[in-house]
């Protein structure tokens, strides 16, 4: 699974609607997830997942300011549910929902206080246990493959990021997935560097690699460097993701667009919306998909029996694949099945209980397949084909066409000056102290933060374009303002001190990193 | 696929409702749903990833994709350069900067010859070799307007290497090269025709997990699906002019709407006001009263008869009243 959000923390104002992004996925994905893994982990019942967390995502979890936003956020929802749970109390099936969420919120809350609000910590308890593989991601989701003139740019994201990690967790990370999949030929040596031993491409960087992988997807393969590539499986994929086929589509599954925050009076709603009365989603929808458009009242239990249907039909089918693979193989094939995190819950609230069905129904009813992390898989199987993937990635048409079109293709222009003016500043001031220092190191986190590829994919799809490009101007202007300061020796220590409380990620950084 | 459901019809419908409504949300600023218009649509590879990955940032205020460059950052760094970067198997996009003391330089060297001059880009093809300048399997150029500084170049051949110049073509022929690229690999659109001695592998074997590497499970005709998949998908902009290209993404097409609707719902307040430590309960249910002793209560308000007891009791329990709204509702 790969968990990520963009850097959206906004001291500057009260309510940020951007910020909403992290406090959903919080309630819709990361809570119930670790939830789940908790009730796993007390039953004692064993399993395997490999899960990125990427580093913007857990500088914002561990941030004490989004941190106590957060509790405000699910203190809100608290009250709507409660208000809720009045509201409906003629509409029986309404009723049971309004509750269903006020229950869910109360656990959220309880879940993220035993963790003193740190849900970077809840994840480290879970791969401390042997249970959960968190691997890191570039610093701040640099899309690699356009950024091959800017080599230095992608060791800092990947250096900056397997720090950040190895302070997090106590260990150095032994994977990583690469931002959006997205894979060039030699950017594996710089992993290498980094001390990471595997990452994963989309099924034709790796059936498109040369010389020809002898197992397909079904085995990793090594690059020159020695590091592992893993492929991903598009049919176990296509089974969650397909908009025709896939799972999250049933009927009985919840309807993401029906949320009270839309639906209900706006007088009523108005405390729990944005303060200028711009309509959020709150998370409370009453509705399944239906089918139609006369929706109807979302059932918990019909859709719960459903996702476990829909689990045993996964694992039946990886079943009837592996034992076909071991045939064609005569070797122990693996599957990669890799997710957006925030497609469990938060687009398809029913996501978690499906993947909590899979495991128990995996460790339970079961001989055939078992679940493994690539880290693992390596250890068992360390002889492996060498093969240099394809470029490739897992966005639109599988390269790089959603960062690198009409909408978003200027920014390259200032995000490779961006990167040659900061390869410049770590070779003039090999060992700078004091201010000199601070400006350096800033101007290092603001490139990282303009490389983010969320902005050029937000601007790619022509939703919210004006917030990505406000981020992207902002971060160049502050490290162009940077370069000139440092280079003309006149740091101005006030307007610096400024946009290191905002742009406050990795503490730890160090600009050398970036040559 | 052994899924237990019904109809398929109806589930491809619902399908594309739902995903249009994400598209929707792009383009409009959030009012109320509409019925979707009914479209064609093909799956595109990696288009659901796409939209669940859009649902991370979705919030309902939108703007209209333009292409608005931020004006305060430069419009130039100062340098002559050209970068290429690889967009997929057949296309590269390049952008460059040509400095003014450059052209001026040249128009002093050429005189007359440069106001006769293209300015072009020269895209060599220099796969496997190490780029002189002279040696390039072949090139080909393409003129580009005086302003323009980027431009997406159709190369026509994965698996090849490129190197792209910009320069000025004079009247006699002679190309002067202003600024050198990068040079970049496009990648293959199929599996690599390289199959090393040490792991030779079987081409039968090779062909059936090919094609469930992309999930067309044992059937199906291996790996022509898929190909035919991309270049369908990486063809579908090739007759628009370079540059926008990409205007043939699927999430782009404003969908154009015109379905009219009414939503129409009833909640009913209740409110009212005793003894501030009083004791009330509605329908049996205790509520919470505010400090000056008022109330409000609100519901949804389904069709049929209500009957809504409202039971106040003094502090010292002494006293008590009922009142009983009954509140009938129909919809026609």
């Amino acid at each position: 699974m790969h968990g990520h959000l963009p850097f959206v923390r906004h001291p500057e104002h009260e309510h940020f609607l951007e910020e909403d992004w992290l406090y959903e996925a919080m309630t819709e994905t990361y809570i119930p997830l670790l939830s789940i893994f908790e009730k796993l982990l007390e039953e004692k019942i064993d399993f395997r997942l490999t899960m990125t967390l990427s580093p913007t995502l857990l500088s914002m979890l561990q941030d004490g300011l989004l941190q106590s936003r957060y509790l405000n956020h699910i203190n809100k929802l608290i009250e709507l549910g409660h208000k809720e749970s009045e509201r409906t109390r003629w509409q029986p099936e309404f009723n049971q929902l309004a509750n269903h969420y006020l229950a869910s919120f109360y656990s959220c809350r309880d879940l993220f206080e035993r963790y003193q609000r740190n849900l970077a910590a809840a994840f480290k308890r879970f791969q401390d246990a042997g249970k959960l593989e968190v691997i890191t991601c570039g610093a701040t989701h640099g899309y690699f493959p356009l950024m091959d003139v800017a080599k230095a740019s992608i060791r800092a994201q990947v250096k900056v990021a397997s720090g950040h990690y190895e302070k997090t967790f106590g260990i150095k990370p032994k994977g990583i997935w690469l931002p959006e999949c997205g894979y060039n030929p030699g950017d594996d040596e710089i992993l290498k560097e980094a001390g990471i031993r595997y990452f994963f491409t989309d099924a034709h960087g790796l059936l498109h690699g040369a010389p020809r992988p002898k197992y397909g997807v079904f085995a990793p393969v090594y690059c020159k460097s020695g590091v592992a590539c893993f492929a991903r499986d598009l049919e176990s994929s296509k089974q969650v993701w397909s908009s025709i086929e896939g799972y999250p589509g049933d009927y009985e599954y919840r309807e993401f667009y029906r949320d009270v925050g839309f639906d209900l009076d706006y007088d009523y709603i108005k405390p729990y919306i944005h303060p200028d009365g711009i309509r959020v989603n709150t998370g409370i929808k009453y509705f399944r998909i239906t089918g139609s458009e006369q929706k109807q009242p979302y059932n918990v239990h019909a859709a719960a029996e459903k996702a476990a249907q829909h689990a045993g039909n996964f694992m039946f089918n990886r079943e009837i694949q592996v034992e076909y693979l071991y045939g064609l193989m005569q070797k122990k094939p693996i599957i990669i099945s890799p997710y957006d995190a925030e497609l469990f819950g938060h687009w398809w609230y029913e996501g978690p209980q499906w993947l909590d069905f899979l495991i128990r129904k995996i460790h339970f009813d079961q001989k055939t397949i078992r679940m493994i992390t690539p880290s693992e898989y390596l250890q068992e199987n360390p002889r492996n084909q060498v093969v240099t993937p394809s470029m490739s990635s897992w966005g639109w048409k599988g390269y790089s066409e959603m960062w690198l079109q009409g909408p978003n293709d200027w920014v390259y222009q200032h995000l490779h000056a961006a990167s040659s003016r900061m390869t410049d500043l770590a070779r003039s001031f090999p060992h700078a102290e004091g201010i000199l220092k601070r400006a350096l190191n800033q101007a290092l986190r603001e490139l990282l933060l303009a490389q983010s590829s969320d902005w050029a994919f937000i601007m790619g799809t022509g939703t919210h374009v004006s917030y990505a490009l406000k981020r992207t101007k902002d971060h160049l202007l502050h490290f162009l303002r940077l370069y000139e300061d440092i280079k003309a020796n006149s740091i101005d220590e006030l307007w610096l001190s400024g946009i290191e409380s905002k742009d406050n990620l990795f503490p730890d950084i160090d600009y050398r990193v970036h040559q | 696929m052994a899924l237990l459901r019904g109809v398929r019809e109806k589930i491809k419908k619902a399908v594309k409702a739902k995903k249009e409504k994400v598209m929707r949300k792009i383009s409009a600023s959030r009012t109320k749903r509409k019925e979707p218009q009914k479209q064609e649509r093909k799956e595109v590879f990696g288009i659901q990833e796409l939209a669940i990955e859009k649902s991370k940032f979705s919030t309902p205020v939108a703007v209209k994709a333009t292409r608005v460059m931020p004006q305060e950052l430069p419009a130039g760094y100062g340098v002559d350069r050209i970068v290429i970067q690889v967009r997929d198997s057949w296309w590269l996009h390049s952008y460059w900067e040509v400095i003014s003391a450059t052209w001026d330089k040249l128009k002093r060297e050429l005189r007359e010859a440069f106001f006769n001059a293209k300015k072009i880009i020269r895209v060599y093809d220099v796969s496997h070799i190490v780029f002189d300048g002279k040696n390039a399997h072949r090139f080909f150029d393409i003129e580009v307007g005086l302003d323009t500084t980027s431009w997406y170049i159709d190369t026509g051949s994965p698996g090849r290497s490129w190197c792209v110049d910009i320069g000025l073509l004079l009247g006699d022929g002679r190309f002067i090269t202003i600024a050198r690229s990068n040079v970049v690999y496009t990648p293959l659109a199929g599996p690599s025709w390289i199959t090393d001695e040490e792991w030779m592998v079987p081409e039968e074997m090779f062909a059936r997990l090919y094609g469930m590497g992309f999930g067309f499970g044992k059937s199906s005709p291996v790996g022509k699906a898929w190909q035919e998949r991309m270049r369908r998908a990486l063809f579908s902009g090739i007759f628009s002019s370079p540059g926008i290209a990409s205007a043939a993404s699927p999430v782009k097409k404003a969908i154009k709407e015109r379905k009219f609707w009414l939503a129409v719902n009833t909640e009913l307040i209740v409110y009212g006001a005793t003894e501030p430590d009083a004791k009330v309960l509605v329908q049996g249910k205790e509520i919470k009263l505010r400090p000056d002793g008022t109330f409000s209560l609100r519901y949804a308000l389904p069709d049929g008869k209500q009957v809504i007891p409202v039971r106040g009791i003094a502090a010292d329990g002494l006293e008590e009243k009922t009142i009983t709204p009954i509140v009938n509702k129909e919809t026609k």
